[in-house]
């Protein structure tokens, strides 16, 4: 046992000092930007813990001393975040699902029905990624306000849905194009049509970049301003982003209440990160044919 | 099972064109492989059958009918592809069951059916694993095991055995054609392998750049090649190629050397090319022709001698353990009944 023992540490001691020290210089890259990264979550978590006067006395990085869980309630009465809530999660629970099934059909066209001018469409579809959304405010503005749109749901999932897909069809497409052709063609050949091959073959293989296409989409879309200031002028039609933003010009003292608000506009998004990064599992093709 | 019947069959890709008028009578029952040197043609010609590629000319027939414009799921056939192409996200068992579970089959009967040819081909534990769990030989029993279930006019295979290790690929090489003696169905095979051409098939298609060269049954091919791409391509090694002239029963080189020639052809006027089997020559130390030895390679069962015979390379392959070195002198002389003549310039067989 003993000698065992000590050839055990010696062992230790050998592999600590084959160390690579490229590899140590990689960790302490990694703990340093990881802690800037903690830094602004941690300071949200403790401030929307903590009562007003708890913030004005001591440090923002302290943690709090008695937990104040009344900031969370106060902030979701205050900020009327029933309302901003429900319809960011209605327009997200829509326009996510709505618009990855939408660009991953499209990429399955794309990728592997032989199209006259499916190059030409491709390139169609990223150059609609390719324009910077800013520009387009004004435009979309006046042909949503044209549809009579302005203040409605569909008025922003539409757009949501064009700025969205472009991206997934790229990216989609990409992954589709490289699986094996011989996959679709057996397919084909067992008497599947396009829609089955799609359905049973090609998104059930596709899932890791599914999941990912979906959480990128689901904070990007939670998360969405820009287009919603301008899409949703009525009140009672606010998503998350845009209540967060009054709540914090009308009660700007108030830091606890507004870190509790901005806690709980982030959790929703934290959430489907955790449920869905299972599915980011490699190899998923793997065993269809020889690699 | 089911003739399939070619007919002038072309297919161009732009302005090249890659299959140049193929026509092929495939008979009921027939184990029928396309063999040929990389980019001849063979598997794009396959996959037209399959309904893959598009056809730019001429007709398919499938069990008396045209199938030109069907889709492939229209053709009733099956294909076993090199790289197996197995679902990666189903298990065996629902692999084999997916194109019945589509044509919508009852539960209960798909279960019986996979059952049925998972017996065949011996793959009754695997059933309930994924394709990434199995080794290569196992991928490939269940592409055709997906194959059989189906019960097609015709069985596809595109180089099925290219992607095994050799021991692998010479029992698989069995077994395919044990699988087609039991079931009696119409095959279809591509290989570039002339090997697994002459052990399995019942007729070969030699085909070279678009065009077929010569079918017929392996023998017929080995032993009356119609030209020198057929008699090079089919034998292991390959055949020599000799270029003389024919005097008095025998060769003569343009070296000089003479060889004794079993039989010669009817007009031998003027130059001509002579085909030896590796097998056909005899090694002495007093009588034939003189060669110098290049390279000794003994395989075991028998030696490869490559040797230089008036500037021309050739092989001869004999079956007792020798130990010639390099640059040593011999005598060949040729044991063979049979020798093949061909024209220099259109290299076709003369007789």
């Amino acid at each position: 046992m003993t000698a065992s023992g000590t050839r055990f540490e010696d062992d230790m001691v050998l592999v600590k000092r084959r160390r690579d020290p490229f590899l140590i210089l990689l960790w302490i890259v990694l703990v340093t930007f990881a802690l800037v990264w903690i830094a602004p979550v941690v300071l949200i978590a403790f401030t929307a813990l903590k009562s007003n006067a708890e913030v004005m006395a001591t440090s923002a990085f302290a943690p709090p001393e008695t937990v104040a869980w009344s900031n969370f309630s106060g902030a979701w009465a205050r900020g009327n975040f029933a309302t901003t809530f429900t319809n960011s999660a209605i327009i997200t629970v829509i326009k996510v699902p709505l618009g990855l099934i939408f660009s991953a059909m499209a990429a399955y066209a794309l990728a592997r029905i032989r199209l006259k001018f499916g190059k030409l469409l491709l390139l169609f579809f990223l150059f609609g990624a390719m324009i910077p959304f800013q520009v387009m405010l004004a435009p979309i503005f006046t042909l949503v306000n044209g549809f009579g749109l302005i203040d409605t749901y569909p008025g922003v999932i539409l757009p949501y849905l064009a700025f969205g897909v472009p991206y997934q069809v790229f990216i989609l497409h990409g992954f589709f194009k490289a699986v094996p052709k011989e996959l679709s063609e057996a397919a084909l050949i067992d008497g599947a049509s396009h829609v089955t091959v799609f359905r049973r073959i090609f998104l059930p293989i596709s899932l890791p970049v599914l999941a990912a296409l979906l959480i990128l989409d689901f904070v990007s879309t939670w998360n969405e301003f820009a287009m919603a200031l301008v899409l949703l002028q009525d009140r009672h039609m606010w998503t998350l982003p845009l209540g967060l933003m009054s709540f914090q010009g009308q009660f700007s003292t108030d830091y606890g209440q507004l870190n509790a608000a901005i806690a709980m506009t982030v959790i929703p998004a934290v959430l489907v990160y955790m449920i869905f990064q299972r599915y980011f599992v490699s190899g998923l093709t793997s065993g269809a044919v020889k690699g | 099972m089911a003739m399939v019947q070619v007919s002038g069959l072309r297919k161009s890709f732009g302005a090249l064109e890659v299959v140049k008028g193929v026509s092929i009578d495939i008979r009921d029952g027939e184990f029928l492989i396309l063999v040929g040197p990389s980019g001849c043609g063979k598997s794009t010609l396959l996959r037209m059958i399959a309904g893959l590629e598009d056809i730019s000319g001429g007709r398919i027939e499938i069990a008396g009918r045209v199938v030109n414009a069907l889709s492939p799921k229209e053709r009733n056939i099956a294909m076993v592809f090199q790289n197996y192409a197995l679902y990666p996200q189903m298990t065996v068992a629902q692999n084999m069951g997916f194109s019945l579970e589509i044509s919508g089959m009852k539960k209960a009967e798909i279960e019986k059916k996979v059952a049925d040819a998972s017996e065949i081909l011996g793959l009754n534990p695997l059933l309930q694993r994924k394709p990434s769990q199995l080794s290569g030989g196992q991928r490939q029993r269940v592409a055709m095991g997906r194959a059989i279930v189906r019960d097609p006019d015709v069985f596809l295979f595109d180089e099925p055995l290219s992607n095994l290790d050799a021991k692998l690929r010479v029992q698989m090489r069995a077994e395919i054609k044990a699988l087609h003696q039991r079931l009696g169905s119409t095959i279809v095979y591509v290989t570039h392998d002339q090997v697994e051409a002459m052990t399995m098939a019942d007729r070969i298609v030699v085909l070279r750049a678009g065009r077929v060269e010569q079918i017929g049954t392996p023998l017929e091919l080995y032993d009356h090649p119609e030209n020198m791409f057929v008699a090079g391509f089919l034998g292991s090694p390959s055949m020599n190629f000799l270029r003389g002239t024919i005097e008095g029963g025998s060769l003569l080189l343009s070296g000089g050397e003479r060889l004794v020639l079993p039989s010669v052809p009817r007009n031998a006027g003027g130059e001509l090319v002579v085909g030896i089997r590796p097998q056909g020559f005899a090694i002495g130390t007093q009588n034939g022709a003189k060669a110098t030895v290049k390279v000794v390679e003994p395989t075991g069962a028998d030696t490869h001698v490559l040797a230089d015979i008036g500037g021309t390379e050739i092989t001869c392959v004999v079956n007792d353990r020798v130990d010639f070195a390099a640059g040593q002198e011999i005598r060949l002389s040729i044991s063979a009944a049979q020798v093949h003549f061909f024209d220099p310039v259109s290299e076709e067989r003369i007789d």
